[in-house]
């Protein structure tokens, strides 16, 4: 059975936020604007947390792009009243938007704090709403959303490796953020594959989890940074 | 038709027989110019709650303050805060009916009334807050051919099912009692004027109640049942609200103390209001004879250890978090204690903890001007509290590169406005229709008092022995 | 008055007369279906001899808990095998949550049952009695006591009465 997971190598992370873009780009997610943005409402699907270490001038920056952790024991799961959050047989945690009434319990579950709220509707005034790909559906007002794995481009994927009556290959269906990273810092696949490359990053010296000690067993696993 | 008199019965007894408790049926015997008004200017506020949740509705619940990452705010704290009032009720009713203490006769019905419209109305801020309100039948558990049923999982689910049966019980509680005063408004108002609006109307609300023993001993029967049934649900009911909280892996939510905590805090707001109101009908209405010094004493003495108590659990959960040392639950410590919400958090300390016990333990201080004053300071305490709890917690998440801001806006504070104003008007509509002082049970009070040696014992009562 | 329905009333101030005009009532012969006790305060001993009120309340709460609880634990259990999604690797029949529920579909369950049974033995639900001459008497915490008179009643039961009547119609003053 797949099991659909990411390797984000910290040492690899320059922090230009192609990655941000690119998800935004991808997956339809409004631009909420300045007002909105002061007030801590901005939708970033996936964030850079930049911190500093040391102090000026032996100044580090380290760089961690946090997105929705898919874990495998969700807090935000059980909390939802009408099921609009529940982990899919390919280890997604799967969001249905025209079930979410809007409760907001699952975002105060997530202790990494990567979901979002559509606090108002958002607005693409032509000609911009050309710009929104066909694939992903646009939220209404009042429904959480969060990062899907661009589980469209694993659907199409899928779809089409069953057209050809073949397997998926390793590679072959990349996220938004890491088809756009100049450095390749983030890999995607499947986790239950041991030859894919992120199976075989996940082995590193390097890797851990973020709040692993929570027990929320997520399926991102970071590459702790050099030196 | 003969209607004869026994000598010694003068005929204008015969014409008008003696009510004593006139300062009961005073409010309900017409319209009176002070309580009409105050229903006018209580209802003006109890629409500004349902105008400014129309305004929410049409221009996105992005009118109010919350955002990410405290997506709970006023909303949610006025929820606690008005379930947790609605402990009023059943602790008075309930606990002091089951040990049989005669003072609470007075209290019975204004305290039940105040727990069935505290519910009412915090039933209404889980679907103020909704994102979708419209679609909140999602967490109603019925078929549909969609296959759907709610995910009785979540603590969301378990408060829609705990509400949902407190305040059906509380209604009961509330009505079944009401039938002998109806009964008796009733029977009045068709001795003096048979055809009138308030004739009519209380022979529609009194259902088809005679008085007969059958009658009594069934409603006697059934509320005693139901003082024991209520009681379990009252603490089920808060505590389930508290593990909206505590079921989370926030930061100081996360806690096992919730439970009893919310709950010893539910009652002690609780009795906070109860007093406030008393005090209220008391000059209002005219009712010292009733809401006398020796109830205001007893329910102080119970105010007071329930500040004890409330403090002994706070002290509790601050002691094991401030030891306990964690980082990410110190941060939302300090910045209660010493940080953003240091003045707020030290006015509740001394709103609940300190002025009650300067008070309280004192004669002079469980009079009742005294005990209104400091159960207005208990109220705005209180309700600091539950603010504290969800907002304190949310702004300051694990990964702390989001730590967050909460500013309400105009519309939250209109409804939490607003909410007080539709208590108000609730209880202003309630007692003009309905006597605020239960006639039937403080006339059995006396008639057990005066014949007190005839009377079974208290216990025997209790077992339940058929007459 | 061949084929009308007579009922003297008499009023008492306390029980206690009330219950010595029961007692003569009784020893005179008459049925306690012939005889109806009224009063705005319960007393307790007050009926007619021989007709002590019974009630079901306790056993229908407690048939009342049983159906609620396990309609609540059947609403649980199986809409949650209906549909089962995994959520956060819970079970997908919740052990505590579905206690949770139950207990609270117990509770609803037997406060309804409750509720009902007074209002049906008391037969709470009919349409009001018409307004009668001795009301204000009843709501200003007097007793009534009213018999029907297939027979004559004894003479003087009601002397501690403190006004009497006597009609030929429904049996409700």
């Amino acid at each position: 059975m797949t099991r659909w997971g990411m390797v984000i190598d910290t040492d690899r992370c320059t922090g230009c936020g192609a990655c941000v873009v690119a998800c935004h780009a991808e997956n339809n997610i409004q631009t909420v604007g300045e007002d909105e943005a002061s007030k801590g409402r901005a939708m970033h699907w996936l964030r850079i947390e930049r911190r500093y270490e040391g102090v000026f001038p032996d100044v580090k920056v380290r760089f961690m792009p946090v997105l929705c952790q898919h874990c495998q024991e969700a807090p935000c799961e059980p909390v939802c009243p009408v099921y609009a959050t529940y982990r899919n047989p390919e280890g997604l945690n799967a969001m249905v938007y025209s079930r979410c009434i809007g409760t907001r319990y699952c975002a105060n579950n997530c202790p990494y704090t990567v979901r979002f709220f559509n606090w108002h509707a958002g607005e693409w005034p032509e000609p911009l709403d050309r710009q929104l790909n066909p694939d992903v559906s646009v939220r209404p007002v009042g429904v959480m959303e969060k990062c899907t794995f661009c589980v469209q481009r694993i659907q199409d994927a899928k779809s089409r490796a069953k057209d050809e009556e073949r397997q998926v290959r390793d590679g072959e269906i990349e996220t938004a953020c890491s088809q756009s990273c100049p450095a390749r810092t983030i890999v995607f696949g499947d986790l239950h594959d041991p030859d894919s490359r992120v199976s075989q990053l996940a082995r590193s010296a390097r890797a851990f989890h973020l709040l692993e000690d929570l027990g929320t067993e997520p399926s991102v696993i970071y590459l702790r940074g050099g030196e | 038709m003969e209607v004869t008199t026994s000598a010694g019965v003068s005929r204008s007894e015969l014409e008008a027989p003696a009510f004593e408790e006139e300062a009961i049926f005073r409010p309900v015997a017409g319209m009176r110019r002070g309580l009409v008004v105050g229903s006018l200017i209580t209802g003006a506020l109890a629409g500004l709650l349902f105008f400014a949740w129309g305004y929410q509705i049409r221009n996105d619940i992005g009118v109010a303050g919350i955002n990410r990452p405290v997506f709970w705010g006023f909303y949610i704290a006025n929820f606690v805060f008005w379930i947790g009032i609605s402990h009023a009720g059943t602790l008075i009713s309930a606990i002091l009916r089951v040990t049989s203490a005669e003072w609470r006769r007075p209290v019975t019905r204004c305290a039940e009334a105040i727990t069935v419209f505290a519910l009412t109305i915090g039933g209404l801020f889980p679907l103020i807050h909704l994102g979708r309100p419209w679609l909140f039948w999602f967490m109603v558990p019925v078929p549909n051919n969609r296959g759907l049923w709610p995910n009785f999982r979540s603590p969301l689910v378990w408060d829609m099912m705990a509400i949902l049966t407190y305040l059906t019980g509380s209604t009961l509680y509330l009505l079944l009692p009401m039938l002998p005063d109806l009964a008796i408004l009733r029977d009045r108002a068709a001795a003096e004027n048979p055809l009138g609006f308030r004739a009519r109307l209380y022979r529609v609300l009194a259902l088809g109640w005679r008085g007969t023993p059958q009658q009594w001993h069934s409603l006697e029967r059934g509320i005693r049942v139901m003082a024991v049934l209520i009681i379990p649900v009252a603490v089920s009911v808060h505590t389930i609200v508290s593990w909206d909280f505590a079921m989370t892996l926030q930061p100081m939510w996360h806690s096992t103390i919730f439970g009893p905590y919310f709950v010893v805090g539910a009652i002690y707001s609780g009795i906070a209001v109860l007093m406030v109101a008393m005090y209220v009908l008391r000059r209002g209405l005219g009712l010292e004879d009733y809401l006398n010094d020796r109830v205001f004493n007893n329910l102080g003495l119970l105010f007071v250890t329930f500040a004890v108590i409330w403090g002994y659990f706070t002290f509790a959960e601050h002691l094991t978090v401030w030891y306990g040392n964690e980082p990410s639950e110190m941060i939302v410590f300090w910045q209660r204690v010493s940080g953003d919400y240091a003045m707020i958090f030290w006015a509740m300390l001394i709103f609940n903890v300190v002025i009650p016990l300067s008070v309280l333990p004192f004669q002079w201080g469980r009079r009742p001007l005294a005990t209104c004053l400091v159960g207005l300071g208990v109220l705005v305490g209180m309700w600091i509290e539950r603010f504290l709890i969800v907002v304190g917690t949310l702004r300051f998440p694990r990964l702390d590169f989001t730590v967050g801001t909460y500013q309400p806006t105009w519309v939250e504070v209109a409804i939490l406005v607003g909410s007080f104003g539709m208590f108000a008007f609730m209880y202003f509509l309630f007692v003009q229709f309905v006597p605020i002082v239960s006639i039937w049970e403080v006339r059995e009070g006396k008639h057990l008092s005066s014949h007190g040696a005839e009377r079974a014992a208290p216990v025997r009562r209790l077992i339940g022995e058929e007459a | 008055m061949a084929g009308a329905i007579a009922w003297t009333h008499a009023v008492f101030t306390s029980p206690s007369d009330a219950q010595v005009a029961l007692r003569q009532l009784s020893e005179a012969g008459i049925v306690a279906s012939d005889i109806e006790v009224r009063s705005s305060v319960p007393h307790e001993g007050l009926h007619p001899i021989g007709a002590s009120p019974r009630t079901r309340v306790p056993l229908m709460a407690v048939l009342g808990g049983l159906v609620g609880g396990t309609g609540a634990f059947l609403l649980t259990s199986l809409s949650s095998l209906a549909y089962p999604l995994p959520t956060g690797a819970m079970p997908i029949v919740p052990g505590p949550p579905t206690g949770i529920i139950t207990f609270e579909g117990l509770a609803i369950g037997a406060m309804l049952f409750t509720a009902s049974t007074v209002l049906y033995e008391g037969r709470v639900l009919t349409r009001p009695s018409p307004p009668g001459k001795l009301d204000r008497y009843l709501a200003a915490g007097n007793i009534v006591v009213s018999v029907r008179c297939t027979q004559a009643p004894p003479p003087g039961w009601a002397s501690t009465a403190i006004v009497t009547e006597s009609q030929s119609a429904e049996p409700s003053p």
